[in-house]
């Protein structure tokens, strides 16, 4: 029944029914679309107001150079001086008035640096008027003329840990913003952003129509907050819907935020340019980019650049397409003009301005060998995150100058002496330039090439050192006292019989044995035998002790073959060897960070100096002494003449094997250096450490102007006569030809074989007697 | 006669004394400039100054011939290391021992072979309680300190605390 009746009903309700129905149900559509609508809106603004209070970019890390210090008598001459200013973007003017500018003439260097924060304080800006005498700056002096005690100028940025976007950008405060370049986007972008709300119909309308026009997109009508959307949510999609939910993203942030919060963002967050991985992103770095100076330095016609180029980086970068960007540059300064911006005169100025883009792009390769070192010195404290995201600084002890001069001119110093320049096999190289002083590195190659970045030679060649391990010989016989430098040893032929039960006949370098040598003199010309001789009756244990103290980390078997350099080391390894000596004795760890701080420029980590007596200075006076004979009539004497202006200065040739590997290492009072070559194969090289390693150590030492070695004697040094030829016998002694040399008080020569003044040998006795008892 | 018979007696053990062993003697230094640097013999080389300008430092430190005329009466002009001592002092003075280390090795970059820095930067690290760092800092200032007795007395008392302290880095 009631079916029927149903059934008979619903031809008659039928139409009214349905057209309710349906009423209803697109009602409840329109309700559920509005509602998803509004529920969407708020998620967006629920969203924006999350994200952009938590706005925080991750930034990279960013590495800086030694900084130059200025001062009275400072070693450095005026195209060092401006090199490196123009490293740091300095701009040359006739006349010194705003920070990052200098000139040059007369014999002067006047400049007014920018100020920097680093790890043990603020340096402030400062005028110096910098009197440059050769190689030494003799006077600094501020505007009046009063004396400035020290000027440190700013760090190179050598190069930047990227986060894994690879975007790199050096956020800033509104308030460093100058106002020109504001005005200038503002005018180019957004003329009524002060009143709009987030969108700009009026804009919308004027683009469209200008569009309509042109038959073509000439411009758009997105406010700087819609662009800035665009930017922060990295979309790139062009639907309606897109551009809908930017416009309510839009309004949102318009809603929650103030117009400098806005402002601030956008100038930190648009992308301005492309360096290979890296995106350029903010003004203040686009600003380093392109012109290789902070935003405050920038001319009204650089600002215009820049806000012009936000609209489209990659079509108006100024590097590849200075055209382009010039005409959009001054459709810029037209638009500011047009509103009553800037004055005629300044107008017209900026619009002749030639675009002077940043002067040279330095060091286009970077610094991969040393960076290795860095990451290597870093890792242990900093995960790869860290380093990507924190904007942390890392100040290190890369000396930018010295890289350079070295990379200018291995390559040719290693083609220089290069035997056999095959095709596939080329002579290769790695050098490491250390602080005397400190153990801090200062320039490094792990290749022949500018900016090679493949395998880092420097730091994992281990290759065998050949003689340079004979001062570890020595050192140790004069720390036992039981040597001087004019003890007598046998440089003559020997066999030695290997634990593997076959003979070992080592032979000189030469073939020939000398006889009777003096100790300093075996070492000067690196006489294998005597060596031998020598080494055999300390112990060769002792040696690998004494090289251990030095700074070896390997485990050598201590055989008689290491006596003459069957030990593997890496050119790194080497130099620390090397630095202890330098060091008279102490051994501070090599090291490529200096220390680390935070975004803001708190202090984060020192890697401090360290220091720790391993040998006695005088025996190490001593054995320098001898190793400065190596360039006066040892086996670097070739390289006297052109090292003049800088000796006395004390080193090692080391040659290995069939010449298989060429080594020098050697200081002076502020360097250390040690230069390997061989071939990655090691097939030979036909090069012994004085005809290859020791003509780049000394092309590169001149280039660097190495200071002559100068320490003065310990107390405990006491000089003797002895004669210039050596005898074991005090009866055959000729002491009509002598020679002075220093010793140990407790380890003087023989009396038999001394010449001292008094010569008659009670006399020599009394004196030494009477010596004792003083 | 007892008097010639003892001169003989003396003369016969000095004798002895000589041929036994390679006696060590003291000896005045021979009149060339040889002692002082290390330098080719017996030609004397000429010196290039040296880049530290600190010819004046509180306590002169052991150099060679200091390249600035001495200025006994007027008090010790200012150097890039007497300001920066200063400003390690003050650091110090303030509690902030991390920066004035950190100052005072920006000294010892420009001039590195400074006994009172290297004094300085161990005092310094013995506060910081890191015994073997302030040891081996004092270790490298008593090596440079030779011509300078009081600065030589106050290492060796922090050399004698820091060894009473546990200092391993007290020699080979």
């Amino acid at each position: 029944m009631t079916s029927r009746n149903s059934s008979s009903a619903r031809p008659k309700d039928s139409p009214g029914r349905f057209r309710r129905y349906l009423f209803r149900l697109l009602w409840s559509v329109v309700l559920l679309a509005v509602l998803l609508v509004v529920y969407r809106c708020i998620w967006v603004d629920r969203k924006i107001r999350r994200d952009f209070q938590a706005l925080q970019w991750a930034l990279p890390a960013r590495i800086y150079s030694r900084p130059v210090e200025l001062f009275a008598g400072v070693h450095m001459n005026a195209d060092d001086l401006v090199d490196y200013l123009q490293r740091l973007g300095y701009r040359r003017t006739a006349k010194v008035d705003r920070s990052g500018e200098y000139k040059v003439g007369g014999g002067h260097v006047v400049l007014r640096s920018r100020g920097f924060q680093f790890w043990d304080g603020a340096e402030p800006e400062v005028y110096a008027d910098l009197t440059i005498n050769g190689h030494r700056v003799s006077k600094v002096q501020d505007a009046d003329g009063a004396d400035i005690q020290l000027l440190r100028l700013e760090p190179v940025e050598i190069e930047q840990i990227n986060p894994s976007t690879g975007e790199d950008r050096m956020p800033v405060t509104l308030a460093d913003i100058p106002k020109t370049l504001i005005t200038a986007v503002v005018a180019v972008e957004d003329q009524r952003f002060y009143t709009h709300h987030g969108i700009d119909p009026k804009g919308i309308a004027r683009a469209m129509w200008a569009n309509l026009r042109a038959g073509g997109i000439v411009q758009g009508g997105s406010t700087l907050t819609q662009q800035l959307i665009k930017n922060l949510y990295l979309d790139k999609e062009q639907t309606l819907r897109r551009k809908i939910e930017e416009a309510v993203m839009a309004l949102s942030l318009e809603l929650h935020f103030s117009k400098d919060d806005i402002l601030t963002a956008y100038f930190n967050e648009i992308f301005l340019g492309q360096d290979g991985k890296r995106a350029i992103h903010g003004f203040a770095l686009a600003s380093q980019y392109y012109f290789a100076r902070p935003l405050n330095e920038l001319r009204l016609d650089e600002m215009a650049l820049l806000a012009g180029i936000g609209r489209g980086a990659t079509y108006y970068n100024p590097l590849r397409y200075p055209q382009r960007a010039v005409d959009r540059r001054n459709v810029v300064l037209g638009r500011m003009h047009d509103l009553g911006e800037i004055s005629d005169k300044d107008y017209e100025t900026a619009l002749k301005t030639k675009l002077q883009v940043r002067e040279k792009i330095v060091n286009r390769n970077g610094y991969p060998s040393f960076m290795q070192l860095v990451y290597d010195n870093l890792k242990r404290d900093y995960d790869k995150d860290a380093l990507r995201t924190q904007g942390l600084n890392i100040f290190t002890t890369l000396d930018v100058t010295m890289q350079s001069k070295m990379e200018d001119r291995l390559d040719d110093a290693v083609a220089r002496v290069e035997r056999d320049a095959r095709k596939g096999n080329p002579l290769e190289a790695a050098v490491v330039i250390t602080d005397a002083n400190t153990g801090e590195v200062r320039a490094l190659a792990g290749g022949r090439k500018r900016g090679y970045s493949g395998f880092n030679r420097a730091l994992n060649a281990v290759r065998p050192i050949g003689s340079l391990v004979k001062p570890a010989v020595y050192l140790t016989a004069l720390e036992s006292k039981q040597f001087n430098l004019a003890s007598v040893l046998a440089d003559q032929e020997i066999e030695l019989k290997q634990p593997n039960g076959e003979v070992w006949k080592p032979q000189n370098y030469e073939r020939e044995a000398d006889g009777d040598v003096y100790f300093y003199d075996a070492l000067q010309r690196s006489l294998n035998l005597a060596t031998l001789d020598l080494g055999l009756k300390i112990g060769v244990d002792k040696v690998k002790q004494t090289l251990t103290r030095l700074g070896y980390t390997g485990d050598a078997q201590p055989y008689p073959s290491f006596l003459l350099g069957a030990v593997d080391m890496t050119p790194l390894d080497v130099a620390q060897i090397y630095q202890t000596l330098a060091s008279s004795g102490f051994r501070s760890p090599l090291r490529a960070v200096e220390a680390v701080t935070t975004a803001d420029g708190k202090p984060l980590a020192f890697y401090s100096i360290e220091t720790k007596q391993v040998a006695d200075p005088a025996a190490v006076w001593l054995l320098e002494h001898a190793l400065q004979g190596v360039f006066e009539r040892g086996t670097a004497k070739s390289v006297a003449p052109a090292l003049r202006a800088h000796m006395p200065l004390a080193g090692k040739t080391g040659t290995t094997n069939d010449l298989r590997d060429s080594w020098f290492a050697g200081y002076g009072n502020d360097l250390v250096g040690v230069v390997w070559l061989g071939h990655d194969d090691n097939q030979e090289t036909g090069l012994t450490g004085a005809a290859g390693a020791l003509q780049v150590w000394s092309t590169l030492m001149q280039a660097f102007d190495v200071e002559p070695r100068q320490v003065p004697a310990p107390e405990s040094i006491k000089f003797d006569q002895v004669p210039l030829t050596p005898t074991h016998n005090g009866a055959q002694r000729d002491c009509s030809a002598t020679q002075s040399l220093p010793f140990l008080a407790d380890a003087m020569p023989d009396v038999a074989i001394s010449c001292e003044v008094n010569d008659s040998f009670f006399g020599r006795v009394i004196d030494r007697f009477k010596g004792l008892l003083k | 006669m007892t008097a010639r018979l003892l001169g003989v007696v003396t003369v016969a053990m000095l004798v002895l004394t000589g041929c036994a062993t390679n006696v060590p003697a003291r000896r005045e230094p021979p009149p060339a400039p040889a002692p002082v640097i290390h330098a080719p013999v017996p030609a004397p080389v000429v010196i290039v100054p040296k880049p530290e300008p600190t010819p004046s430092l509180p306590p002169p430190v052991a150099e060679e011939p200091a390249p600035l005329p001495p200025t006994p009466d007027k008090p010790a002009p200012a150097t890039p290391v007497t300001s920066l001592l200063a400003s390690v002092q003050a650091a110090v003075a303030a509690g902030k021992l991390d920066q004035g280390a950190a100052l005072s090795e920006r000294a010892l970059r420009i001039s590195p072979r400074d006994a009172q820095l290297w004094y300085q930067l161990a005092l310094i690290r013995a506060r910081q309680n890191r015994i073997d760092d302030a040891a081996g800092a004092a270790k490298r200032a008593l090596s440079l300190a030779a011509k300078d007795p009081i600065l030589l007395q106050q290492i060796n008392a922090l050399l004698q605390e820091l060894a009473a302290k546990g200092a391993t880095n007290s020699g080979k």
